[in-house]
């Protein structure tokens, strides 16, 4: 990559389109506002995707990870500065509002028990949650030096 | 990284997929990572970490044991 100052540039761009829509731009998106071709910034995805600053699905070369944001559905949803963003994991759940700097109210569900979870983040601290604290519990399954080996499955 | 209302509905979880249990941190243990981890996330001028970065963040969250070794 000859340009890291447009890389970083793109990378930039990706999220704030996140963060302004809820969704990831496309590769065509992102060639338009940087006026650049469709290859030029396919190249730039791939970069980025490479040096793990967002993950993509490279079959359709879409975003599928800007974490914590997710580029796809899921059962974590981030309600926050009226939009309702998906976040990738119940880590990321918690990231959204933190990269947000922002109150949001979250809705999960308990992986194994499939009951419905809302807690609210307010003013920097988790303030409302219909359990106890130490009842919710975050299970990652793999240490850390295995992050990398399988980002859906971590 | 996925939610649960207990520790036992966690270790049912890892038996019915035949996984060994993993780390389980409190929603305030989380959050507290949360902010030290992705706050900057969004910035231009971010643009990842290195390994002592990431080791410092462990170290401020508090999470220390094995499992976080990098």
């Amino acid at each position: 990559m000859k340009d890291d100052n447009l890389l970083w540039q793109a990378r930039h761009f990706i999220y704030s389109h996140i963060a302004e829509t809820i969704r990831p731009p496309s590769v065509d998106e992102t060639a338009a506002h940087f006026g650049i071709s469709t290859e030029g910034a396919s190249e730039l995805y791939k970069e980025l995707h490479n040096r793990h600053a967002l993950f993509l699905d490279l079959e359709r070369m879409a975003i599928r990870m800007a974490n914590p944001f997710s580029g796809f559905p899921t059962d974590f949803k981030v309600h926050a500065n009226g939009k309702t963003y998906f976040a990738n994991c119940a880590w990321d759940m918690l990231g959204i509002p933190a990269a947000l700097h922002c109150d949001a109210v979250i809705d999960a569900v308990c992986t194994e028990s499939n009951d419905t979870v809302h807690l609210e983040i307010k003013g920097g601290q988790i303030t409302n949650s219909q359990l106890p604290d130490t009842e919710l519990l975050i299970h990652f399954p793999l240490p850390f030096a295995r992050w990398y080996e399988d980002l859906v499955f971590t | 990284m996925l939610l649960f209302r207990s520790e036992e509905l966690v270790d049912t979880w890892c038996k019915r997929q035949n996984l060994e249990r993993g780390e389980m941190l409190s929603l305030q243990q989380v959050w507290k990572l949360s902010k030290l981890w992705y706050s900057n996330r969004i910035s231009l001028e971010y643009h990842g970490r290195s390994m002592e970065q990431v080791a410092e963040i462990f170290k401020q969250a508090g999470l220390a044991s094995k499992f976080w070794y990098l």
